[in-house]
């Protein structure tokens, strides 16, 4: 693909003696910036907040609201401020948050407990996001290690395959893989996944974005398997396998520690927008994504059906972005930011 | 002076007369129908909004809601349906042919004759040899429901495979005007058939592909001028019609109709809100976030419409849990149609029986449904209990779009309550018939729903016909197989549409035999959105069970 | 150069034929997705199946089916699975949309984000810069669809400010597409004003450390033209290459989610209403179109940097 990261300087490797202060090795000296970082933290507390709350879902399904995140409530009646009234209306108007034990946040035109639904719908967008974020993470790297380190007729290949997979639109690989494996499910080897399990679409997200990762992963390595300590490995007897498992990999972390908050981002939003096309989270699990598209049909007459999990949404990819900011600023404050992070970011966004 | 104020009063007076007799209810001839007329202007332009766009507009292809309101005003056939509200709607008229067919004894042979004098929308003369004409292009181009033809008509099947480049069972004389048609087997539904808009007359030599976006002249009120089908048409009343003089097929009172095609339903609301459209397509779900505000706004043009449908969820008798009739009878105990009409935001009218409303063969009033109108869900998990099916895995088909995700979402949750072990497959709409209707599958339960082909029993019990079942698009997905159903059904199936109503009550009887057995839960018939802008006349506009708006009766007020 | 030319030449075919087997291959894996049985309708017997499939070529193995279905991508006689229209006609219908939307947002977006990036870099550390930092956060933070339906909601429905989505042809009223453009375009750029304010501000603070900056200084050049001459100028070359590639993904039909909650009609909401509907040969079509924007673009950009700056060499 394009050659303009030689304008770019790739992040530098921290850690590389950069710091002269004595014996501070580069990940105590990057949590020291991060800790001063006081934004990052505050943000990432957010989003340990709701990573916790959704964790939290069956206590609260079970004590406050007394319901389950699939029971339908449609023809029922709760009494708010003495007044009973109808969940759902006669034609069809979910009520609206109650701020009360039952149906704090409202009811969805199934009359389910919206509140309950949020925080099951976390824990499976959460989920998703981060299976699919270890998916990604360790077949970019596998890949990209593969590919610099050993160059020529295997590099050629996994580049191509790469490419391949970068050149489709994101969001239009992203529907018609859900889409197709949705209705067929997942058969490899002995593994088989059901059409609407949530590894489906955590399948997708982290095949999706390999190359984003993989990429710069390569270019990495190919500068530094012209580094003498690889050479010096080489002398000392060690097999290439060695050589990629403790000389190669470690002075990849930190570039891998950056990515993962963004990829996380990346993941969560992505499942949003294949759940808003119908090809992500399949009914009736609950999702952020797929509440957020149920309810934009509703949108002016039941605002909160979309409202509430939007907000949701976007205060957990806001939490993890700027959290994963901070630690890239930290690990590395004088990386330039590269072209591959950015553009890829805005793709899955269109 | 004195003179030429006499003139200008005279010419006045004349002017006053002329907008008198124009503007003064409908037209000169008799052709109105019953609930039309009124007050209304003659002429103008209405828009109609489509959320969905038609199929086709190919009247050989259409096979959808969308492309029979244009088409079956534009195309008439031999015969046709009466243009009224109600069951009255339902009732077969004459169309380009004389009369009704006369039917011999045995069921195989109609006659008819085609009017004479007739000329298709573009002055070409419409032969008898037309219909034969129109039958074998519809076949030929693969229309969704040519089986209809080859399975009925001698001769139709051969000519479908190529083995015959005409129908045999089609004589027609151009002379006479004489058209014969000798079928394989007696179908009581035939005349029904030979309704469809798809038998809707086009000339010989019409080419035999997809002329949406170019159709072919036709014999009816309106033709088209424009059409794109993806994009929008446009009808203009055909001048020559009226001359025919057909009793029965009003000639239309508006002038032009623009169709556009949105497929932004909430727009399409907003606009004809705002007076900015005409018409709702009845066929498009009126987005439900917007019915407080047209049921306060536009109360006075908006009304819901039943048309002739079954919404149920089917109950595979062949295997577990299904093929224990208490476990069928407790879901039937157990549902709550209040809450599927909720569901469907109102658009649902409660239902126990398979055949709807509006089509012979309703049990009346009077008959109660066999597991009650009310849901109860204590005695129907009783039930689950003694049947010994509880805690069976159950999973539970259904489609993507609304309400029908919803209707399965509930169902499923229901299930559950009673003690089942259920769990939901909602699948993409374009291939869920196919997917349920395959052996593969072979589904427990899940959506369904049968909307009329056209107004006879026979077409919903061919769902309960043990014969229908096969082994890939089978559309019993009950597997019903009954003895007593079948024996009846050979009884009723061959009484011609033309005599529904002499076994009306046979019908209702096994209607309410089948409901009893719980072979599938029914839970109501679909009502469509009658919505215009307060431009044109609401209660005279009629609404066609079969066609949704007539929209030769629309008029501006 | 030539052998570049040919290099990128070959590589392109070939990612495209690749982009195209995986379409292709995708929807065959779908079960009971078969053409024919939609196609026939719910009432169809087996026959009408079978002799569906015999017209549209489905009985044929599959690579003979592939070929047959890309002659007629190439011979532009391709017809869609639902209600057979060719799917060139189609494409061609919604391009305005997609273009206007494309166009209309990337100018917004290259020059908000300049705009933006340069303030919060000139501001470095100070209210505006948090201000703008936060703003771009956010904006990269909320899905497009999510902001796209609030705003609707807002500014369309509540308000009467804004048409309810849809599109109109700049030819039949230039005054109303802009009207129904202005959302679309604020929504879609939302997201890159954030993402490219970012990288401008960082690649400007970074670059404003440099030696030759230090050096422009220290001549006495004002602050003004060495931020301008020196610091912009070398900041701006990587915005230039994110900008024709995201560029090029939107209007290959990427910007798919903006279409689909305004209702455009373009390219990418045509895509996505092909994939829900399982109609292969439209999205075989504009993937491969959309693939070939991007790699064309993306070898122009590298070409024309290589001619601005001798130090990049052309592999």
């Amino acid at each position: 693909m394009a050659t303009v990261d030689s304008t770019v300087r790739a992040a530098a490797p921290a850690g590389r003696g950069v710091d002269v202060a004595a014996g501070i090795g580069p990940y105590r000296l990057g949590l020291r910036r991060l800790r001063r970082n006081k934004t990052a933290l505050a943000f990432g507390a957010l989003f340990l907040l709701i990573v916790v709350l959704c964790l939290c879902a069956p206590l609260y399904a079970d004590h406050v609201a007394h319901t389950s995140p699939n029971a339908n409530h449609v023809t029922d009646t709760v009494t708010v401020g003495g007044v009973r009234k109808d969940v759902v209306s006669p034609t069809g108007q979910p009520i609206g948050p109650t701020w009360q034990g039952r149906f704090l946040l409202g009811a969805d035109q199934n009359g389910r407990d919206i509140a309950v639904r949020l925080l099951y719908g976390g824990r499976n967008s959460l989920e998703v996001g981060a299976v699919a974020t270890l998916i990604t993470m360790v077949l970019a790297t596998l890949a990209g290690v593969v590919a610099g380190f050993f160059r020529g007729a295997v590099d050629g290949v996994i580049a191509r395959f790469l490419d391949l997979i970068w050149a489709y639109p994101v969001v239009l690989l992203g529907i018609a893989l859900g889409t197709s494996l949705a209705l067929g499910g997942i058969t490899i080897g002995p593994l088989e996944i059901q059409g609407n399990s949530l590894m489906v679409p955590a399948f997708i997200i982290g095949i999706v974005y390999i190359p984003y990762v993989a990429k710069p992963i390569r270019g990495q390595v190919l500068g530094l398997r012209e580094q003498e300590f690889v050479d010096a490995a080489r002398v000392g007897g060690a097999g290439p396998l060695r050589i990629m498992w403790s000389e190669i990999l470690p002075n990849l972390s930190s570039t891998i520690v950056v990515f993962v908050p963004l990829m996380i981002a990346n993941a969560i939003l992505l499942e949003a927008a294949l759940s808003y096309l119908g090809a992500g989270v399949q009914p009736p699990n609950p999702s952020w994504g797929t509440m957020i598209s149920d309810g934009i049909r509703l949108i002016p007459s039941a605002m909160h059906l979309t409202f509430v999990p939007g907000v949701m949404l976007v205060l957990a990819v806001l939490g993890v972005n700027v959290f994963g900011d901070g630690v890239r600023d930290a690990l590395d404050p004088r990386a330039r930011v590269r072209i591959e992070d950015v553009q890829e970011q805005a793709e899955v966004q269109r | 002076m004195q003179v030429r104020a006499g003139l200008l009063s005279a010419a006045t007076a004349a002017v006053l007369a002329l907008a008198a007799a124009g503007c003064g209810g409908g037209d000169s001839d008799s052709n109105t129908t019953s609930a039309g007329g009124g007050a209304g202007q003659e002429g103008g332009t209405a828009t109609v909004l489509m959320g969905t766009a038609p199929d086709y507009l190919d009247p050989q292809l259409g096979y959808t809601t969308q492309s029979a309101e244009p088409d079956w005003i534009t195309y008439t056939g031999l015969l046709t349906y009466r243009h009224a509200s109600g069951s009255a709607g339902g009732e077969l008229i004459p169309g380009l042919a004389t009369a009704l067919p006369e039917i011999s004894r045995d069921g195989l042979t109609y006659r008819l004759r085609l009017r004479s004098g007739l000329t298709f929308s573009d002055g070409r003369p419409v032969r008898a040899s037309d219909f034969a004409y129109t039958i074998e292009r519809a076949i030929r181009v693969n229309w969704g429901g040519k089986s209809f033809f080859t399975n009925y008509i001698d001769g139709a099947s051969a000519y479908d495979s190529g083995r015959a480049d005409s129908i045999s069972g089609i004589q027609t004389d151009d002379a006479t005007g004489d058209i014969t048609i000798r079928l394989t087997e007696p179908y009581g539904a035939f005349p029904n058939v030979i309704a469809f808009p798809s038998a809707g007359l086009v000339p010989r030599g019409t080419a035999m592909r997809n002329l949406s976006n170019d159709p072919p002249p036709g014999v009816g009120p309106y033709m088209y001028t424009q059409a794109s089908v993806n994009r929008g048409f446009t009808l203009e009343r055909n001048p020559r019609f009226a001359r025919f003089d057909i009793p029965d097929i009003p000639t239309g009172h508006l002038d032009t109709i623009r169709v556009t095609i949105l497929s932004n339903t909430q727009s399409e609301a907003q606009r004809v809100l705002n007076n900015e459209a005409d018409v709702f397509d009845a066929g498009d779900t009126l987005p439900p976030s917007l019915l407080p505000q047209i049921e306060s706004q536009a109360g006075d043009r908006f009304s819901r419409e039943p048309i002739p449908s079954t919404f149920y969820f089917f109950l595979n008798t062949t295997k577990p849990p299904f093929d224990n009739e208490q476990a069928r009878q407790a879901v039937n105990m157990a549902i709550d149609r209040d809450a599927m009409v909720r569901l469907a935001s109102g658009f649902l009218k409660p239902s126990c029986w398979f055949i709807p409303d509006g089509v012979a063969g309703h049990p009346g009033s009077d008959a109660t449904c066999p597991y009650g109108d009310r849901p109860d869900l204590a005695g129907a998990k009783r039930l689950v209990q003694e049947s010994g099916t509880a805690g069976t895995k159950i999973t539970v088909w259904g489609q993507e779009r609304s309400p029908r995700r919803e209707y399965v979402d509930y169902y499923t949750d229901l299930l559950n309550k009673l003690g089942y072990d259920a769990q939901e497959r909602i699948i993409a709409d374009e291939v869920y018939f196919p997917t349920i209707g395959s052996g593969q599958t072979d589904p427990q339960t899940g959506f369904a729903d049968w909307i009329q082909d056209f107004p006879n029993p026979s077409d919903f019990y061919l769902l309960m016909d043990g014969r229908s079942i096969q082994p890939t698009n089978n559309q019993n997905f009950s597997k019903v197989n009954d003895p007593f159903i079948q024996r009846q059904l050979n009884r009723l199936n061959p009484v011609p549409a033309t005599e529904l109503d002499s076994v009306a009550d046979q019908w209702s009887e096994l209607d309410q035999y089948t409901a009893r057995r719980a072979y599938v839960v029914v839970y109501g018939e679909q009502t469509m959105p009658k919505f215009f802008s307060d431009k044109l006349d609401f209660d005279a506009a009629l609404f066609h069970p079969t066609y949704l708006n007539d929209w030769t009766s629309l008029q501006l007020k | 150069m030539t052998r570049f030319v040919v290099r990128r030449l070959c590589s392109m075919a070939l990612v495209l034929f690749a982009i195209s087997v995986l379409t292709f291959l995708i929807f065959q894996a779908i079960p009971n997705g078969d053409p024919a049985q939609r196609m026939a309708g719910r009432l169809s017997s087996p026959e009408t199946v079978a002799a569906i499939r015999r017209t549209w070529g489905f009985d044929d193995p599959l690579w003979q089916q592939y070929l047959t279905t890309m002659k007629k991508i190439f011979t532009g006689e391709v017809i869609s699975y639902t209600q057979q229209v060719n799917v060139l006609d189609e494409i061609r219908k919604g391009l305005p949309a997609t273009l206007s939307l494309a166009i209309g947002a990337g100018i917004l977006w290259l020059v908000l984000g300049v705009l933006f990036g340069l303030l919060s870099a000139v501001r470095a550390g100070g209210l505006t810069d948090r201000g703008l930092t936060v703003l771009a956060m956010v904006g990269v933070s909320t899905p497009v669809f999510l902001l796209g339906a609030v705003a609707l909601y807002f500014l369309a429905f509540k308000v009467q400010l804004f048409p309810n989505g849809g599109y109109v042809p700049l030819t039949q009223n230039p005054a109303d597409w802009a009207y129904h453009m202005i959302l679309p375009w604020l929504v879609l750029s939302v997201l890159y004003v954030g993402i490219y304010s970012r990288v401008l501000r960082s690649n400007m603070l970074d670059t404003m450390s440099d030696d030759f900056v230090r050096t422009a200084r220290a001549k006495g050049i004002s602050e003004r033209r060495v931020l301008v001459r020196h610091v912009l100028r070398n900041s701006l070359i990587p915005i230039v290459s994110l900008w024709s590639l995201d560029f090029a993904a939107v209007i290959g039909g990427g910007a798919i989610l903006t279409e689909s909650v305004f209702n455009l009609q373009g390219v990418g909401q045509y895509a996505a209403e092909s994939i829900q509907q399982l109609d292969v040969p439209p999205v075989m079509v504009i993937v491969m179109l959309g693939a070939f924007f991007v790699v064309v673009l993306s070898a122009v950009t590298d070409v024309l940097f290589a001619l601005l700056d001798p130090r990049i060499r052309l592999t």
